[in-house]
């Protein structure tokens, strides 16, 4: 039992992880475009986003949707909801990472005939999560220790399947502290991940210099 | 017999809701920052045994999700310990707790910005460690800390909205219920959602007109 919720809360956080990372590159370039109508859109999502409690739009998402009839699953309903929230999280940080990017650089690159979307993925995208990588991380942390909010909308990941048990076996302190310790493991184990691809990324960019 | 539809009585229930929300937020914020300071001093002075010892319980408050911690509390504590505890004082004994940790940590690196031998001339002035620490410490890293500050009071203003799931009647909770009577989602997480977001956008707004005052009054003004 405990397995399966471990696997669901696996499987929503890596989905949403990448969900996520996808929103935020595409609205943190949005939030940092020369045309006016784009930067407010990305500013606005990032600002809506953010300023709106998950519970609050899970349920939105949750419940709003069957009324105009869109049917889906509450792993779905969550996954889509954590990779919209925390896309505005993500597009926040690699916003400010792409602003430290120096303009130097992408005036290089525009100069030797690079394409538009070349510059933005080979150059100031890897320039950027240089700079974004750390507090990425913590954003992603984040997003592992907010799927237990889904076990509002009946997803049986950890909290859900620990709800459970722990009302069949009156033993909620036990059962409540274990899985407090568990997801401090999860998210120390997500943490050394994040330094891992850290280093990586910092030597490939020493290698090109 | 299910009441379909709005009725009078809703706003009053709204408005009920958003009061819990905010007393809630309000004493979490308040006791947590007294306690997150003190935690940090604790830190910052290097006091044996505790400093670690907080630290430790800190990072399991930071890196564990608010729900389970409420969780622990609500269902846990009174079945280990024993004791009655209402689903209002759970969840300001938990976000208290949370929100002290996160304080802490940006307590600490506040207090760590502030230069050295700033404290070496106070103290070769005769300043004594209290004096050293209300007049000179304090107010710079007050300064220093207050974007984070803001940015921690929206965070956990969100945050209180996890207390709906041990059934604190707060502004979350009071959409749940309205959702189920009147089966119209959109209008209610709208309304509730737009309420959380102009909250939100008030607090970081006074916060940010707190900063600059605190920025003017920290000013050189020349000689």
């Amino acid at each position: 039992m405990f397995w399966d919720g471990f696997l669901v809360t696996a499987s929503v956080s890596a989905l949403s992880i990448a969900g996520s990372f996808l929103i935020g590159v595409i609205v943190a370039f949005g939030a940092v475009s020369r045309r006016p109508f784009l930067r407010k859109a990305a500013r606005g999502y990032i600002g809506l986003f953010r300023n709106i409690p998950f519970i609050v739009q899970v349920f939105f998402f949750y419940f709003g949707l069957p009324e105009i009839g869109v049917y889906i699953d509450a792993f779905t309903t969550g996954t889509m909801a954590l990779s919209i929230a925390v896309g505005a999280y993500a597009a926040d940080v690699l916003r400010s990472g792409i602003e430290n990017v120096d303009t130097g650089v992408i005036e290089a690159a525009e100069v030797s005939g690079l394409s538009r979307f070349k510059i933005y993925r080979r150059i100031i995208l890897p320039i950027a999560l240089r700079v974004s990588l750390r507090p990425l991380g913590s954003v992603f942390i984040n997003l592992v220790l907010t799927t237990s909010i889904l076990s509002t909308i009946t997803l049986n990941e950890l909290t859900g399947n620990a709800k459970i048990v722990a009302s069949d076996t009156f033993r909620p302190f036990e059962v409540y502290f274990f899985l407090l310790l568990f997801y401090c493991a999860l998210t120390y184990l997500l943490s050394l991940l994040i330094n891992l691809w850290h280093r990586h990324l910092n030597r490939f960019m020493r290698g090109a210099e | 017999m299910r009441n379909q539809g709005f009725n009078w009585h809703d706003p009053i229930l709204w408005a009920q809701g958003l009061g819990v929300s905010l007393g809630v937020f309000a004493a979490s914020m308040i006791l947590g920052t007294v306690i997150g300071i003190a935690i940090a001093l604790v830190r910052v002075y290097r006091v044996p045994v505790a400093a670690p010892l907080l630290l430790t319980i800190s990072e399991f408050l930071k890196n564990s999700p608010v729900l389970v911690q409420l969780f622990l509390v609500f269902f846990g504590v009174p079945v280990l310990l024993q004791v009655n505890i209402t689903p209002a004082e759970a969840a300001i004994f938990t976000l208290t707790g949370n929100t002290a940790a996160f304080i802490a940590v940006i307590a600490i690196s506040a207090m760590d910005a502030i230069d050295r031998g700033q404290l070496d001339a106070a103290r070769s002035f005769g300043h004594s460690e209290r004096s050293i620490l209300r007049k000179i410490i304090a107010p710079q890293a007050l300064v220093v800390a207050m974007p984070a500050l803001i940015g921690l009071a929206v965070n956990q203003l969100q945050v209180t909205s996890l207390i709906s799931a041990i059934g604190v009647i707060d502004l979350t909770k009071v959409g749940q219920i309205l959702n189920q009577r009147t089966w119209q989602p959109f209008i209610v997480w709208t309304v509730i959602g737009v309420t959380y977001f102009i909250l939100s956008r008030l607090l970081a707004a006074a916060g940010g007109r707190l900063e600059t005052r605190l920025r003017r009054h920290m000013d050189w003004a020349g000689l």
